[in-house]
């Protein structure tokens, strides 16, 4: 008896030692995938992968290779294009740790749907990457840039998208999921942050690029891309671009510039706030969008004194009119030429009045979108003028 | 764990029988012919050069035979000739005890009583004792026509000071530590306990070493039921030798087959005065420095003397980081296998690239690099132990240059794990208590391969398994986990944190029962200086 059991307990561990190791891989069998680029080719998707030389990133010494090595294959799907891939790599490509998906501009506008399936399906992806779209550019070429500083070219965009949108707020990161649910939602479309390429691609292909103070050819995150449903239909440029934000509430800093005696005033933004509110009128749509800004003053380069609280107010009431300014152009832009509700509008109409949103949700985009009326009100406070009172220049005249 | 046994049952029964040709001495009384006596003793002891026979006539007209007999080394030369032969060959002559002793019927009496000089003196009546007394350094005196004899305390021999410990040095703290002589022992403990309830029972095991054990503990203090199960386990025990507590310990803990240990090991009067105190009860073992204490939780073994001594922020802090490197020390190569074999999307990016680029070129599987550099510093860390002192600079050179700077260059190892093996032998010297960290050595390997095997799902599986072992424990009927599991809020004061004295004014409950409390409550405990200095 006792006999048996042992047996049982040997035979269980055995089962188990049978199921182990199936997804057992050692680090330096992995070539590490940083950043996957997505374009249109002849028969289905042509698909560039760009992969770390672990031996060039974390050497001491300075080598002749590149950091990174980018492969492209094409297939009928991203899936066999990936898996086609293998025929190029030395090692097993393992894409858990991209931290950019770039779509090419021309493909983007044929609609990103299809492509994020195989991406959000599998399991291997982490979602914390962001998406870009590849400005004028197929995403193929954006990928084979080197960069100065950041030896990953990936790795570079991640981060400068991520400080750019904290300090300069016109750019706006996008995940996976939010990429997803954007395109779903009846009541909402999507958009993506824009990314270029400054230069000549050719030059930036080469390790010669790096070997300049100033690199003939960059890679720069500008302008948000505006989807309708899962296709690219246009870009909002800076303004409108950081007009966006201000409505999504994407904005943590930014400069914003007024105009006063023989010069200008940087005020730095601290702190916004932004809310939308949705309501149905008598059968009609309406949105109040209510924006409260903290800004303190940076850089006074006229003549103001700002000792005096009614110059402060002035300058709160410019900063005001120039933010309601950037606001408006974003939504006229959206309304007039994209006809497309990137500002999840709908979704707020839809929370307010959940029953007008059903028969308004039919023709939103086409039609309800393009004639909503808007409110915005927008309250700005400076709170502090920085560690001098009077500009220098004032005194100098002075 | 039952089949093991079964497997040794053969060789259990026929060691059983051995015991038997042990009778040849035991319970023969001792006869009235001193000749006798003697030829028995040189019989049975066989041509030993170390055992001394003095036959002598004494008293007025050498009338009286008497046998003197002592064990050379064992016994204190000048101890036996000022106060034994001296009085016996010499003195007795002079004395005017003639008509007594010429009656011959009390010589006996009169030798004990007026004769000899001597505070501890026993009666012998029969060899097995007579043969105890004489082989643990006592003086036997035989007299002719007396079916008795007397035994002299008369030990005496080459014994090692009383020095620092070796295996645990504090920084603040008594330096003394227990030596090999059993007396020296309960010596030092007196000393910090002069409780008139503090008890200190004898007993003899090893049918051939005879070795003698003290049970030490505080009457009123300790648990009773305690203390009767040790004297039950130890009576139990019946072995030919006992030469290191080591012995005992494995005799009597509740459960063999764990790698976790169940008593505490010391060197310290201090530690084992504190431990008496809380109502645990120790074991002295003659022979060995090392004294047993039991009950032991598992959280006594994350305890150190010290604790007690420096400020209770600091101890706190201490055993707070002990108890991290415990775990640091168990689990950092498992989970450094299994996150880079298995989980490599746990790591953030910018490390997952920094170590695919050091183990870039490494021959081996991080399996079998990681077994390979902690099998080379469990060698190296016993031939440290082993090693003749001279030759311990050498190990270290090997240690540190060969497997560490020599096998990266190489490239036969990456640095992540050179870096991983150095914290976890680091880690592992910070527990306080040596038979633990054995313990953590073995357990290291297993939840090696478990890691490399099912990754992190194996390390949950195998920590899970743990603590249920851990819970399963007992130390002489105390739930080895306690006062974790079972919780107790009080004991939890002087567990991971240590609070400042006057805050610990309680026993641990499940140890000492009924007299929990051990100084006054902590509002008047608490030292309050007066308010005005005027």
């Amino acid at each position: 008896m006792k006999g048996k059991q042992i047996l049982l307990l040997i035979l269980i561990v055995l089962i188990n030692m049978n199921t182990g190791c199936w997804n057992r891989r050692e680090i330096n069998e992995l070539s590490i995938g940083t950043a996957v680029g997505i374009d249109k080719s002849e028969d289905g998707y042509l698909v560039t992968v760009q992969l770390i030389n672990p031996g060039e990133v974390a050497s001491e010494k300075a080598t002749e290779r590149t950091a990174v090595t980018t492969y492209r294959a094409s297939g009928e799907t991203v899936f066999e294009a990936l898996r086609k891939l293998t025929l190029e790599t030395p090692r097993k490509i393992y894409l858990a740790h991209i931290r950019i998906l770039v779509f090419g501009e021309e493909f983007a506008k044929e609609g990103i749907g299809k492509a994020l399936d195989f991406i959000s399906r599998d399991h291997e992806f982490r979602t914390d990457f962001y998406i870009l779209i590849a400005k004028n550019t197929k995403a193929e070429k954006l990928l084979n840039v080197l960069t100065p500083v950041e030896q990953i070219p990936a790795n570079k965009v991640f981060t400068s998208l991520k400080i750019s949108e904290k300090a300069w707020a016109s750019t706006y990161h996008v995940q996976l999921d939010e990429l997803i649910s954007g395109i779903i939602s009846e009541g909402k479309n999507p958009v993506l942050t824009g990314v270029i390429i400054k230069g000549d691609p050719e030059t930036g292909m080469n390790i010669s690029n790096l070997e300049n103070v100033d690199p003939p050819t960059t890679i720069q995150i500008r302008y948000i891309g505006v989807f309708k449903d899962d296709k690219l239909i246009g870009w909002l440029n800076e303004d409108e671009s950081r007009g966006y934000n201000y409505i999504m509430d994407h904005v943590s800093s930014t400069i914003v510039n007024v105009p006063c005696e023989n010069g200008k005033v940087g005020i730095e933004l601290i702190r916004t706030k932004a809310k939308i509110n949705g309501d149905v009128e008598y059968g009609k749509p309406k949105i109040d969008i209510k924006i409260w800004v903290e800004g303190n003053v940076g850089d006074v380069e006229c003549e103001v004194d700002l000792t005096k609280t009614k110059n402060i107010y002035a300058l709160e009431a410019k900063v005001q009119k120039k933010i309601k300014k950037e606001i408006e152009s974003a939504i006229k832009k959206a309304q007039d030429n994209f006809k497309s509700d990137i500002f999840g509008f709908g979704e707020a109409i839809h929370r307010a009045a959940p029953k007008a949103w059903k028969e308004l949700k039919t023709d939103w985009d086409r039609r309800e979108f393009q004639d909503l009326e808007v409110n915005i009100n927008v309250t700005v406070k400076i709170r502090r003028i920085g560690t001098i009172m009077k500009s220098f220049q004032k005194e100098a005249k002075e | 764990m039952k089949f093991i046994e079964k497997m040794f049952k053969s060789k259990m029964k026929s060691s059983a029988s051995n015991s038997e040709n042990q009778k040849d001495v035991n319970h023969i009384f001792l006869s009235k012919s001193l000749e006798k006596n003697i030829n028995l003793i040189k019989k049975t002891l066989g041509e030993s050069s170390d055992i001394v026979i003095r036959e002598f006539f004494a008293g007025e007209d050498g009338k009286i035979k008497i046998g003197v007999i002592y064990t050379d080394g064992l016994a204190d030369k000048t101890l036996v000739q000022t106060f034994i032969l001296e009085p016996l060959m010499l003195e007795m002559r002079k004395t005017n005890l003639s008509a007594n002793i010429l009656s011959k019927k009390n010589s006996f009496e009169i030798l004990k009583n007026y004769v000899i000089p001597k505070g501890d003196m026993k009666d012998v009546s029969d060899f097995e004792y007579l043969f105890t007394q004489l082989l643990s350094g006592n003086t036997i005196i035989l007299i002719d026509s007396y079916n008795k004899g007397i035994a002299v305390d008369s030990r005496g021999w080459e014994s090692r000071d009383v020095t620092e410990p070796t295996s645990q040095t504090v920084i603040r703290g008594p330096k003394e530590g227990f030596t090999e002589t059993l007396r020296t022992n309960t010596a030092l403990i007196r000393r910090k306990i002069k409780d008139p309830s503090l008890r200190i029972e004898a007993k003899q095991i090893g049918r051939r070493t005879k070795t003698d054990i003290c049970i030490i503990f505080i009457k009123g203090v300790a648990n009773d039921k305690i203390v009767k199960e040790v004297h039950k386990r130890l009576d139990r025990i019946d072995i030919d030798g006992i030469l290191e507590s080591g012995y005992i310990e494995e005799l009597i803990q509740d459960e063999v087959y764990t790698p976790f240990p169940t008593m505490i090991n010391t060197e310290r009067p201090d530690s084992v005065a504190a431990n008496l105190l809380e109502g645990r009860i120790a074991i002295l073992v003659d022979g060995t420095p090392f004294v047993l204490i039991v009950p032991a939780l598992f959280t006594d073994f994350f305890k150190s003397a010290e604790d007690y001594y420096h400020r209770f922020c600091f101890s706190s802090l201490v055993r707070i980081i002990r108890y991290f490197s415990f775990f640091i020390t168990l689990l950092t190569p498992s989970i450094y296998v299994a996150v880079t074999t298995f989980h490599q999307e746990m790591l953030p990016t910018p490390l997952l690239i920094s170590i695919a680029a050091q183990r870039e070129g490494v021959p081996f599987p991080a399996v079998f690099e990681a077994l390979l550099m902690e099998l080379a510093f469990e060698i190296l860390r016993e031939a440290g132990v082993r090693m003749p002192r001279a030759a311990g600079a050498a190990i270290s050179i090997v240690g540190a240059l060969v497997l560490g700077e020599a096998a990266v260059m190489a490239g036969i190892v990456s640095p992540a794990m050179v870096i991983v093996v150095s914290l976890t032998a680091i880690s592992s010297f910070v527990i306080p208590s040596y038979n633990l960290s054995i313990t953590i050595r073995i357990l290291r390997f297993l939840f090696m391969i478990l890691g490399a095997t099912f990754g992190l799902y194996g390390i949950s599986l195998g920590l899970i398994a743990l603590v249920l072992h851990l819970c399963s424990l007992r130390s002489f009927g105390i739930p080895y986990m306690a006062p974790m599991a079972p919780f107790n809020l009080d004991d939890q004061r002087d567990t991971i944190f240590r609070l400042p004295h006057y805050r610990i004014f309680s026993r641990p409950h499940l140890i000492s029962q009924k007299n929990i409390i051990r100084q006054q409550s902590p509002l008047i405990a608490k030292p309050t200086p007066p308010k005005d200095y005027e």
